[in-house]
């Protein structure tokens, strides 16, 4: 598996393929369906001080493609995390990531410093970019200002590697980029769900009861291609792309546009077991190409007229 | 190989490897699964879909209707709604569909003080020919309560007969059994029997709702099998919860209907339009 192995921001992880928040619970859900050694690592589902209740229900829809939720951050909280559910995951065989959020700045350091005296996580992602949430979330990751603000306040607690994990709802997402790195960000995130709106039409009402929601799956794949791409240019720090990521072919289009790394997202709800088909597909595209590791393939799309 | 979970799950791509067209719109369809064929209760469900194309995207729950050790293989009764049934029930045999299961909680056996009374609305008839052969197993029998709005959305009443089973039909029609809804004549049924009684239901929310209704009003156990739209069927994607207030919690919360549920004890269920004072308060009367 050497020609798959990767480090980005400090870790190492064997394969560039890594399950994404909020798609693959605290990774003790899916024990003994998914052989979790198989895969590079995991982010944990995101993680108050506190834990959460979240949305009411109707929380997902499917849409063309595409799965539409309004979870809104339920969870067990960051302090069980680390006594409950950490201990069963020191032999898991994978990099362990943990997804930080916070309704003010406080909260995501408070988080973060929990996590950062707990053995075996790997690094930090932190969720400015949930769109399912009155405070925190998207608020803090749509203004480059808060941004700044919260990256800079996680830096300041921990020496893990931190990763902002950026929001598809804004015009420039390059500059948030840039904004992350110069706070001390070591690694992106790209990206978060698209803020969705799907209507039932006989009642005329949303489907989902928070109302609007994040779009993600295949659907929205060239966007977040797109905006993965935008941000890997913008600076130097390595880029997970996220965004619908089903097949070797899809995580290669992020490798290729400049991301080292990929995380998989809402394909674990509907083939939890891909991990192996998109392995394979990624060493036969190796042999393929005559190339002898997967960095190789990192930011080479040609672009039409350069890369201006 | 597939890996199986500690809880006896596993996934696998299966072949169909049976058809068999009962009235339409409703199938039944045979795949082979071992680990489902061999360990799935009366009330699990398995979470399918038959290809890997992105549209429809997710796979879909359904209950497991008969599991065959012998033959590896179990059966699922489907009436196409959807685009996820639909194409499932398109499968010809030998063609493969991905299958995770058996997963969810399965019904628990009422104590043997009480009659077994099994309420079904339409489809929801599905996890309790299990139920009926689990109980037959223990000596124990059960009477099951079926409504639709018509005739033809009682199916699979003559299997029910072939274990000796007693079934009261109802339609909203009136074209068989009991002229209106099930729960009607599950109450007829109550108020002239002798032994006391638990609820098992399985159904539309609005008929669940009513069978939770007559449960506390009677102070009868009753369980009842939800149905919310899933997302994953293993606890991750958070898509499917109930909100719910035991007995003996501060304040309600979420639970998994795949992994808590999908049967949830009914008197803990939070039902649309209940507030939560008036949960706490039939909570703690149970």
């Amino acid at each position: 598996m050497s020609r798959l192995a990767v480090e980005f921001a400090g870790i190492r992880f064997k394969n560039p393929l890594i399950a994404a928040s909020g798609t693959f619970g605290y990774g003790v859900e899916l024990a003994g369906v998914v052989a979790l050694h198989k895969l590079g690592g995991f982010v944990s589902k995101g993680l108050y001080l506190q834990p959460r209740d979240g949305c009411p229900t109707p929380r997902i829809a499917e849409t063309p493609s595409g799965l539409l939720n309004a979870i809104g951050l339920q969870g067990v909280g960051v302090k069980a995390f680390v006594a409950e559910v950490l201990p069963q995951l020191r032999d898991c065989g994978t990099q362990v990531l943990v997804n930080v959020c916070g309704d003010t700045v406080e909260e995501y350091a408070e988080v973060t410093r929990v996590i950062d005296g707990a053995p075996g996580v790997a690094g930090v992602e932190i969720n400015i970019s949930c769109p399912n949430v009155k405070k925190g979330g998207i608020a803090f990751g749509g203004d480059p200002v808060m941004t700044r603000e919260v990256v800079s306040a996680v830096r300041r607690v921990t020496r893990l590697p931190v990763i902002p994990k950026l929001s598809p709802n804004v015009t420039d997402i390059a500059l948030f980029a840039k904004v992350c790195e110069e706070a001390g960000a070591d690694g992106l995130s790209c990206i978060n769900t698209l803020l969705g709106l799907a209507v039932d039409v006989e009642r005329r009402r949303p489907k989902l009861a928070f109302g609007t929601g994040g779009l993600s799956g295949p659907a929205i794949r060239p966007v977040a291609v797109r905006m993965a791409w935008q941000a890997a240019r913008a600076v130097k720090i390595p880029v997970f792309g996220i965004g619908g990521i089903a097949s070797a072919a899809d995580a290669l289009e992020f490798l290729i546009a400049g991301c080292r790394a990929v995380q998989v997202g809402t394909a674990n709800f509907a083939d939890p077991c891909l991990y192996d088909a998109l392995l394979a597909g990624l060493l036969d595209y190796l042999d393929r190409h005559g190339l002898q590791h997967i960095d190789e393939v990192v930011g080479t799309l040609q672009y039409p007229g350069g890369d201006a | 190989m597939p890996s199986v979970a500690p809880w006896g799950a596993a996934d696998r791509e299966v072949p169909l490897v049976a058809r068999e067209a009962l009235e339409a719109p409703y199938v039944l369809l045979s795949f082979q699964h071992p680990e489902v064929a061999r360990s799935a209760r009366a009330g699990q469900f398995v979470m399918i879909k038959p290809s890997a194309s992105s549209d429809p995207l997710l796979r879909r729950p359904f209950s497991v209707l008969h599991a065959d050790p012998a033959a590896d293989t179990f059966t699922l009764f489907v009436k196409p709604v959807g685009p996820g049934s639909a194409g499932l029930a398109a499968l010809r045999v030998g063609e493969r569909a991905r299958c995770l299961g058996p997963l969810g909680r399965p019904f628990r056996a009422p104590s043997p003080e009480r009659d077994a009374l099994l309420v079904a609305g339409g489809y929801g008839i599905a996890p309790f020919l299990l139920l009926c052969r689990e109980l037959g197993r223990e000596g124990r029998s059960a009477r099951v309560f079926y409504g639709g709005r018509r005739t033809a959305d009682l199916q699979l009443r003559e299997r029910f007969a072939e274990l000796g089973v007693p079934l009261v039909a109802a339609t909203e029609d009136g074209s068989l059994g009991h002229a209106g809804r099930v729960t009607e004549a599950l109450e007829a049924h109550l108020d002239g029997a002798s032994r006391p009684s638990e609820l098992l239901a399985c159904g539309p929310d609005a008929m669940l709702h009513a069978v939770a209704r007559i449960a506390a009003r009677r102070g009868l156990p009753a369980q009842v099998s939800l149905d919310p739209w899933m997302g994953c069927g293993v606890g991750t994607c958070l898509g499917c919860v109930v909100r719910t207030q035991e007995a003996d919690a501060p304040r309600p919360r979420y639970r998994c209907a795949c992994t808590e549920g999908p049967v949830f004890d009914a008197a803990s269920v939070l039902w649309p339009g209940e507030s939560e004072s008036f949960a706490r308060a039939r909570g703690a009367a149970v």
